[in-house]
């Protein structure tokens, strides 16, 4: 039976996940709530993100990665250079017009594909190809975000879509490895949908849909409920997506032989997202419009007459809480 | 969001196939449309495109109408007995129809429609709900339409209310039409239901009563004829009630010319902005004309075909000249009792061959509706007066004789007008006669008793419908 041999005591692995996580986190969450306040995206003529679209999105996210399995890796490549590329699109074309933008990305993605291919073999190498893949997902991850949240996804649909993902990361992470065959099949391939970092011999890394989900649940809380609940969501994520994710291996001793260790992340964060979730409608009510949150920026409180005759303000919502809610 | 767009281009491609619709992805696009602007306020910047149809350039603009005007004559040509008989007497093929040959097909009049209603159904769809016109201007003509015809002509019509804020959930809109027009009062109902807003068809009732349901039923906007608003704003003067007695947000007014003095005090008296005034008639149905800030009519291009057809010549109608509104609804669009080329006798002047400066400079336009062609004073010189000029002028008199009570007649280079006392209550003769003249008509006056006002001139507000309300209880079942 192989002994697996560490380089640095598991504890140490440990707190060096939760220090990649935390960078990841923090980049992605302050980015993607710099984004909202500064930036507006265009929006469809017609169109608010609905209870349906959290279903769709769920099965989408358990379908494709039997398409890619299932896929030569070139043409998973092309696949996600095309969702990184519409992310990336549209994401910051309000910011560097057309030209700048399809630029940005030729330069983001012709460096990732030539590091793909040529850096690799050194630690330096690896650490080059991992903050320029960096990069590309936390800007995709920030882009995507936002058109979630300013396209009308409430912290109802977040919470929901995160005790999905938590049931999806129990089955597909845990008791059929999917996504680390995946991630085993793919990983230096261009376009690797993590951020991480190489420390010696050991890859640390975070997924870009636990990153998505974070900054989802972070974003939609700060629209929803103002600062308070973003700080409470903040509270959330760096304790169970962040410390516990990390430390679950060390406290239960969770390794293998290759010193790969994939960790269920959302089945952590999900069910505390939906109870925090819950905590957060019964302790502030009705959750803010995207309409309420631009009028309560330019000073002006009160949401639009059709929204106050479809959803009135809960009787139990007093007065200092309503206060608590206006940011 | 996903669904959002799965149903736009469903219905973007139905239109741009020429097929039948499906009501009930309408009608969801309008649930979506309403949780869009309660998410956001308002739809996004991109919602006249939706409304108006993409402002395509000529040539492909040009090309829908070829293919819209095809699609319809072929299948009226083979569904609808009237027009088979129609286009083979004028020997079109419909299958090669275009633009440039329309001319060739004689245009429908009221008359046919009248006299032979069963020829125009068509054979392939089943008759659900028939509508007549009111009969103001003669004998009333019935239009049948299909289930399919009123399930998505309410879609249509509430999916344009909720795009531009005509209606929102919470209003509650007022309909004061005559019953008997079944198409109207269904689509403000249904529009309503759609729209999350509530309905109350009060009918052609006396306008006190009309005045009481307005101030004490909350309601926010109101829909009638410009006849029975002046009898509203006369009722709500005499009883003193003024703009804060009311929650009217918007007056939609159609059928008749309406006066900007009477649209004036009504907004004045009601508390709204304006008085919108769009164009409609029961037998074009579903095409509609929408007013712009310049006081134009823009005539919808995705629904059917407007032509504006000189009075005299039938060719198009010359920048400056008048003529009469030829509309085509198209398949899709209508369904059980289509008409093709339909002369309204409406008649518009056509704008001065300039690009147009209003708010739609890309929709089409004619000026404003100035009566019906069978109404027209002609003078010597060629001069032409129409009823807008003598309602307006009327109208603007200083005793407010809302609606408009006259007989005009040519006589001897002149018109001869006749109108109730009441109408000059304060001016002698030779003031009048001024007033009149200040608006462009040298008349000569006939006065008669207020008892023969209602024969003068009939409006819509005189097909009342009685209530109990007014008269005493009744004793027993």
């Amino acid at each position: 039976m192989p002994v697996p041999i560490f380089p640095i005591p598991l504890w140490e692995q440990c707190l060096t996940l939760f220090c990649v996580i935390m960078a990841g986190v923090t980049l992605v969450c302050a980015g993607a709530l710099t984004y909202f306040k500064r930036v507006r995206m265009e929006r469809p003529a017609v169109g608010t993100f609905n209870a349906r679209d959290v279903v769709i999105l769920l099965v989408l996210i358990g379908v494709l990665p039997w398409v890619y399995g299932w896929l030569p890796v070139p043409l998973v490549t092309c696949l996600l250079v095309l969702t990184f590329g519409s992310a990336l699109y549209i994401g910051y074309r309000p910011m560097l017009g057309p030209v700048g933008i399809w630029l940005g990305i030729g330069l983001l993605f012709g460096f990732n594909i030539w590091s793909s291919n040529h850096v690799m073999g050194t630690i330096a190498g690896w650490d080059l190809w991992y903050a320029e893949q960096s990069i590309a997902v936390l800007l995709s991850a920030i882009a995507v975000c936002n058109l979630y949240v300013q396209g009308g996804m409430k912290l109802r649909y977040v919470a929901w879509l995160s005790f999905g993902l938590a049931c999806y990361d129990v089955v597909f992470a845990s008791y059929y490895p999917l996504t680390g065959r995946l991630l085993a099949r793919y990983i230096t391939h261009p376009l690797t949908p993590v951020v991480g970092m190489r420390f010696g011999e050991v890859d640390y890394a975070v997924g870009l849909g636990d990153l998505l989900a974070y900054s989802l649940f972070f974003l939609a809380a700060y629209k929803a409920y103002g600062k308070r609940a973003a700080a409470v969501a903040a509270v959330i994520i760096v304790v169970m997506g962040g410390f516990a994710t990390a430390f679950l291996p060390f406290l239960f001793n969770l390794t293998n032989a290759n010193l790969d260790t994939l960790i269920p992340a959302q089945s952590l964060f999900g069910p505390a997202a939906f109870v925090t979730y819950l905590w957060m409608s019964r302790h502030y009510g009705r959750e803010r419009t995207m309409a309420e949150y631009l009028a309560s920026q330019d000073g002006v409180t009160g949401a639009s007459q059709a929204e106050q005759v479809r959803a009135p303000e809960p009787a139990s919502v007093s007065p200092s809480g309503v206060r608590e809610v206006a940011s | 969001m996903f669904e959002t767009g799965v149903r736009q281009f469903r219905l973007a491609l139905g239109m741009a196939q020429g097929r039948r619709l499906n009501p009930r992805n309408v009608e969801r696009l309008v649930e979506d449309v309403l949780a869009t602007v309660a998410e956001f306020g308002e739809p996004g910047s991109d919602a006249a495109e939706l409304v108006d149809g993409p402002m395509a350039s000529p040539a492909d603009r040009l090309e829908m109408t070829n293919n819209s005007l095809r699609r319809t004559a072929v299948r009226l040509a083979a569904q609808s007995p009237f027009y088979a008989r129609h286009f083979s007497s004028a020997q079109v093929d419909p299958a090669k129809l275009d633009v440039a040959g329309l001319r060739a097909i004689p245009v429908t009049v009221k008359a046919d429609l009248i006299e032979r209603p069963a020829d125009f159904r068509c054979t392939d769809v089943p008759a659900c709900l028939a509508t007549r016109t009111t009969g103001t201007t003669g004998r009333p003509a019935e239009v049948w339409l299909s289930r399919y015809e009123v399930e998505l002509w309410s879609a249509l019509g509430a999916l344009g209310s909720v795009l531009r804020g005509e209606l929102r959930p919470g209003d509650v809109m007022q309909v004061n039409l005559s019953s008997r027009s079944a198409v109207s009062m269904h689509l403000a109902v249904s529009g309503c239901r759609l729209s999350g807003a509530g309905c109350r068809p009060l009918g052609i009732v006396s306008p006190e009563t009309s005045l009481d349901n307005l101030a004490e039923g909350g309601a926010t906007i109101l829909l009638t004829v410009p006849s029975y608003l002046g009898e509203l704003v006369t009722a709500a003067r005499r009883a003193g009630m003024g703009a804060s007695d009311f929650r009217l947000r918007r007056i939609v007014v159609g059928g008749e010319v309406l006066s900007p003095s009477l649209a004036r005090a009504a907004a004045r008296t009601f508390g709204v902005a304006l008085v919108d005034d769009p164009y409609s008639m029961t037998e074009i149905v579903p095409v509609t004309g929408r007013p712009c800030s310049q006081g134009h009519i823009h005539h919808d291009l995705n629904l059917g075909r407007t032509e504006l057809i000189d009075l005299d010549t039938g060719e198009p109608a010359a920048p400056g000249a008048l003529g009469t509104l030829v509309i085509t609804p198209y398949f899709p669009y209508r369904d059980c009792t289509p008409v093709f080329r339909y002369d309204t006798r409406d008649v518009a002047r056509c704008l001065p061959d300039a690009p147009l400066r209003c708010e739609l400079p890309g929709i089409p336009a004619t000026s404003q509706i100035l009566g019906k062609a069978d109404h027209l004073l002609r003078m010597p010189g060629g001069e032409i007066v129409t009823s807008r000029q003598i309602i307006e002028a009327i109208e603007a008199l200083p005793a407010s004789p809302w609606p408009a009570r006259y007989r005009a007649a040519a006589c001897d280079g002149r018109i001869r007008l006749t109108l109730p006392a009441s109408a000059l209550a304060g001016l002698d003769e030779a003031e009048a006669r001024r007033h009149f003249a200040t608006a462009g008509l040298d008349t000569d006056l006939d006065i008669v008793g207020d008892d023969q006002a209602t024969s003068l001139r009939h409006t819509r507000s005189d097909m009342h419908e009685t209530t109990f309300a007014s008269q005493p209880a009744l004793v027993g079942a």
